[in-house]
């Protein structure tokens, strides 16, 4: 049975430890950065940072400043479409562990020419891949695969201190999902699982996409 | 190649074993060639405690070959269950970073740069300086010919790495010296 996570954006503080925790169990490097305005830091996904916390607000009907958080990962597809684009160049570029329903890039990944790079990148529905110009290789969330074959969670979602990650068995997180939109539904009326059916990283998030991340959603 | 009982017995023990391992969970399929190894198998587990503030959310180091090569949260921990936040998750390059100091520094006055000093000398100093003020400063009396006892030239920032009972003394200590400027700061 495929593992799926459950990102309950109204529960998130936007402490980014899930951003970091990630971070170091994949020994990443620090990354210089720079003030940019925003506690979004840094900037966006990169070869260093399989997971960031994207931060963006907007004046609500009353005038009130409502900030929202999205800690963007891969989403794990269901019918992953950076896989198809890969397999096209390169098969076993990218695979799907049927397993655990985690889309992984392998050391094969390195023989993908740059057009076939660029065309896994833009294929992304969700804007994950990066490519890492040293190793030439694609890099992106691997769902901790080490960690959950071992019977462990991931890192994000051993280290959320909110609650807002949960991680298990796909029918399970459906189930929890479903219960905590009911909940959240009671005070944010147009919340929503984003494409519950065709990732394993379902967000629910409490109002349209366009105020979290223009690729927070597919649709 | 001769098949002895024993030999026999051991390809039976290790068929065994594998096929336990494979029912825990374990995938030895194909799975092996793409996800990396999991670096903390067979690490020894070491508790600490976060040094950031004072919720003191409880940390397990994996320790191999004397080497600390990860930390994560103790989920038996009932205060963070296994949680961290962004500081707490960073303990790990807290440990390795090149910034980290391992020995104290010292700048001198009107000097543009730190240079490394043992233990021994810095406490020295410290103590030296505390007593030079102290003695230089104290005030015994206020206006009135009232004893006070003030102490008011030095400042003492406390931190969250110290636990209350470490608070408590400091605080004695400080009082005791006449010390009234106190303050804490969780950053640092």
């Amino acid at each position: 049975m495929p593992k799926s996570f459950l990102v309950d954006t109204t529960r998130c503080t936007a402490c980014r430890g899930c951003q970091l925790a990630c971070k170091e169990w994949h020994d990443l490097p620090a990354n210089e950065t720079k003030q940019t305005g925003t506690h979004q830091n840094p900037p966006d996904l990169n070869p260093y940072n399989y997971k960031i916390v994207r931060f963006r607000e907007h004046l609500d009907e009353k005038g009130n400043v409502v900030w929202n958080f999205f800690p963007d990962q891969c989403r794990h597809c269901v019918i992953p479409i950076c896989k198809e684009v890969a397999d096209m160049a390169v098969p076993g570029a990218i695979v799907k562990d049927e397993r655990t329903g985690a889309v992984l890039v392998t050391e094969k990944a390195a023989q993908l020419s740059e057009a076939d790079i660029k065309a896994v990148i833009d294929a992304c529905p969700y804007n994950i891949p990066r490519l890492d110009t040293k190793t030439h290789l694609l890099t992106k969330c691997d769902m901790c695969a080490d960690r959950v074959q071992a019977g462990m969670l991931p890192m994000c979602v051993k280290t959320c201190p909110t609650g807002a990650m949960s991680f298990g068995e796909r029918d399970e997180i459906l189930d929890l999902a479903q219960k905590r939109l009911d909940v959240v539904k009671q005070k944010h009326p147009k919340a929503y699982l984003a494409y519950v059916r065709d990732v394993s990283v379902i967000y629910l998030l409490a109002e349209e996409k366009k105020y979290y991340y223009e690729y927070a959603s597919f649709m | 190649m001769q098949s002895t009982r024993r030999s026999f017995l051991k390809g039976v023990g290790a068929g065994v074993l594998c096929l336990t391992l494979g029912q825990m969970g374990f995938d030895l399929g194909e799975a092996k060639a793409y996800v990396r190894k999991l670096k903390i198998e067979g690490a020894k587990e070491v508790i600490s405690i976060c040094p950031f503030c004072a919720v003191q959310c409880q940390i397990i180091g994996h320790v191999k070959d004397g080497k600390l090569v990860s930390t994560e949260g103790d989920p038996d921990y009932p205060i963070n269950e296994g949680s961290l936040c962004a500081k707490g998750a960073a303990l790990f390059t807290m440990y390795t970073s090149d910034h980290r100091l391992k020995k104290p520094m010292y700048r001198a006055p009107h000097s543009d740069h730190w240079e490394e000093k043992s233990w021994e000398w810095t406490l020295d100093q410290i103590a030296h300086r505390v007593k030079e003020t102290r003695d230089r400063d104290i005030i015994l009396k206020n206006d009135k010919g009232q004893t006070v006892n003030r102490f008011e030239t030095m400042f003492w920032m406390g931190t969250s790495h110290a636990s209350n009972e470490e608070c408590a003394v400091i605080h004695q200590a400080l009082r005791g010296l006449g010390v009234v400027h106190m303050d804490h700061q969780a950053r640092v």
